[in-house]
């Protein structure tokens, strides 16, 4: 039982290195060689997706964030993959058969990757308006895109700077 | 996402995964989708001994969400004959065949084998996997194979759990499976004497075994190209676990010559005095096996290594060895070798001695004796580009024994006693998705 | 001695904790070939050769068995 104990703390933890890194991005990216620039997205609800090409439920989730991004764009959501292929044309073989239809931000060597302290592949983090991560879900299940899609709902009505809940 | 992309898709992903340029494994476990895997088997032994071939299929279906269903049918028909247990002799020798209905022979100087075998084997298993929650795996299983003498029925269940990033996993299984043995003739009372043809009297019916394994097992990637797994395996096997065919010769406790005797008048019956084998009726098995795989970019080495010891008195440490050398871009040549040696069951004895007592369990048969035995071979595979692969092995096996001077008895000494067996295993193979 | 097998295992684990890679450089793991399951076939049939063959089986997993030949 106590490994279960230790398994919260690590993932508590985690939530806050996260979180601290997070809070310290914005200013971070003042610094204009930031591949990442959370701060032009404030306002928006942001999805930063980290997956790569031998990752295969990253397939599966590609059609799924297109989708989200051209249903919902109007709306202020912003999906940012991160793509951590070592070879670039790893990456590129991918998008030439599973196309992403939102930006996509290379990382080959690992630094967004370790910055956030990616959990799984894929993971995706979920900032809302007001520019705090709400939610980290890893891994990507068909069976979830619809809650995952409600939470994006709510995010986007929420409109100002109220954070949301994760459920 | 339509038809057209996906199957590009597909084929490019296939296309490099052999290349290991990192596209993402689409033909392992694609979802919705079935892929099989088929193998034509060809086994032969030297001397027109057991000749073995057998075809396989295996059936894959992904779910969504890393759900599987797998499915194994084969078939194999097997030929030729099988060292008896008993021992040559400098005369020919005559043996009541298992059905009790008739008799083969042997010629002086060779070691008997009865020719008898023919059998044909069916053996289907199904297994789903899934996950249970995100760190958890579970996965059960059920087998079934049946023979002209023989029906198994086998389930298992094993849970695995990933720690620590997904980098630890550790599992642990269980399985059982009861079978049944129905030989042909009937099963025959251990260390009952060959009777003639028509004497059924020591021949029972049928009998079963069950047997449990239990299994613990811990894979740990070590780094960016190296993972390893260790199992420890118990395994309790009861019930009758004799070799219903396998019979020991009675000698002479100075020639070691074979006991003669003389079929009744007017019937056939063996020429000599040999009495069925008898094992103890319960056997628990350990073994501690540990496998690697290592990508020096993009070859592949793996390494395995098991070690076994049971309660019969038998060690035996198993080591292979395979490296998985790419060809162009397309095709991939994977030498192999493989190294077995055990020790002798504590009840292993080549021949009985007339006159002295009984032992509670004797077998003559070699696969308990003391031998070592070596595989070297070669598998290639190519990629089409269709996205299918086929492949094909070719692998050389033979086996030396041993029998201890001290079990060796008079004449004994100066014939064939312990005949190497040599076998080819050749393999067809052809791995493609609906 | 189970609870000294178990205190193993645990510290064992806790070792491993530091030992591997993290979730994004999995790309040389993810390639079919370093699967330690990459041939079931080939496999299931060597289990079933040298079960016929050798007085040891198994290990790998739940294989061999299942046949009148040994």
């Amino acid at each position: 039982m106590s490994r279960f104990g230790a398994d919260a703390i690590y993932a508590n933890t985690c939530r806050f290195i996260v979180l601290a890194a997070l809070a310290w991005l914005p200013s971070l990216a003042m610094a204009g060689a930031e591949p990442l620039d959370l701060a032009r997205f404030r306002g928006k609800v942001v999805v930063i997706d980290f997956w790569a090409s031998w990752c295969a439920p990253c397939r599966q989730s590609f059609p799924w964030l297109n989708e989200m991004q051209a249903r919902y764009r109007d709306r202020g959501l912003v999906v940012i993959g991160v793509n951590v292929d070592r070879e670039r044309a790893e990456a590129d073989r991918f998008l030439q058969q599973t196309p992403a239809d939102f930006q996509i931000v290379y990382d080959p060597d690992g630094v967004l990757a370790s910055r956030y302290q990616v959990p799984g592949m894929p993971s995706s983090y979920v900032i809302g308006r007001d520019g705090q991560q709400v939610e980290v879900h890893i891994g990507f299940r068909k069976d979830m895109r619809e809650r995952r899609e409600a939470e994006l709902e709510r995010l986007l009505s929420s409109g100002g700077a109220s954070r949301v809940q994760p459920q | 996402m339509s038809d057209d992309r996906n199957l590009t898709a597909r084929l490019a992903a296939a296309t490099c995964a052999l290349l290991g340029t990192g596209a993402a494994p689409v033909m392992a476990d694609e979802a919705g989708r079935w892929s099989f895997d088929t193998a034509l088997l060809y086994y032969g032994e030297n001397d027109d001994r057991v000749q073995d071939v057998s075809a396989t299929i295996g059936a894959k279906r992904a779910f969504d969400d890393e759900r599987l269903l797998n499915f194994t049918l084969s078939a194999d028909t097997l030929t030729g004959a099988s060292a008896s247990g008993a021992i040559a002799t400098d005369t020919p020798q005559t043996f009541t065949s298992p059905s009790g209905k008739a008799v083969y022979s042997t010629p002086a100087g060779k070691t008997p084998l009865d020719d008898t075998f023919h059998d044909t084997r069916f053996a289907l298993n199904a297994s789903w996997t899934q996950p249970l929650a995100r760190l958890y795996t579970l996965s059960a299983g059920l087998g079934f194979s049946t023979e002209y003498d023989y029906t198994h029925l086998g389930a298992n269940v094993s849970l695995a759990r990933d720690f620590n990033k997904r980098n630890t996993t550790i599992s642990a299984g269980l399985a059982y499976s009861q079978d049944d043995i129905d030989p042909v003739g009937g099963a025959p009372v251990p260390l009952s004497q060959m009777r003639d043809v028509g004497d059924l009297s020591n021949k029972r019916n049928s009998d079963s075994k069950d047997v449990v394994d239990v299994l613990f097992g811990v894979t740990q990637v070590l780094s960016r190209t190296t993972v390893l797994r260790v199992n420890y395996s118990y395994s309790q096997s009861s019930g009758y676990l004799n070799d219903p065919y396998k019979i020991l010769s009675v000698v002479d406790g100075t020639t070691g010559d074979t006991i003669l005797r003389a079929p009744a008048p007017g019937v056939a019956g063996p020429t000599g005095v040999y009495l069925y084998e008898s094992r103890p009726d319960s056997r628990s098995k350990q073994s501690l096996y540990a496998e690697m795989k290592h990508a020096f970019g993009a070859p592949v080495l793996y390494g395995s290594y098991r070690f076994m010891t049971d309660d019969w008195g038998i060690d035996s440490h198993t080591g292979e060895v395979r490296l998985r050398w790419p060809l162009g871009s397309a095709s991939y040549v994977e030498p192999v070798l493989r190294y077995y040696m055990q020790s002798q069951a504590d009840f292993y004895r080549p021949s009985l001695v007339q006159g002295a007592a009984l032992p509670a369990y004797a077998s003559a048969d070699f696969r308990l004796g003391e031998f070592d035995a070596v595989t070297v071979g070669a598998k290639f595979g190519h990629q089409t580009s269709a996205g299918n692969e086929w492949s094909a092995r070719l692998e050389y096996y033979q086996q030396n024994g041993t029998i201890s001077h001290e079990q060796l008895i008079g004449n004994q000494f100066g014939r064939e006693q312990y005949p190497d067996l040599k076998a080819v295993i050749a393999q067809f193979g052809y791995r493609f998705g609906l | 001695m189970k609870l000294l097998g178990l205190f193993i295992a645990a510290l064992a684990l806790q070792g491993c904790a530091s030992v591997g890679v993290e979730p994004w450089q999995r790309d040389v793991l993810a390639r079919p070939e370093m699967s330690l399951d990459a041939s079931p076939v080939d496999a299931a049939i060597d289990d079933h050769i040298y079960f016929s063959k050798e007085a040891s089986s198994g290990g790998r997993g739940f294989g061999g068995g299942g046949c009148g030949c040994n």
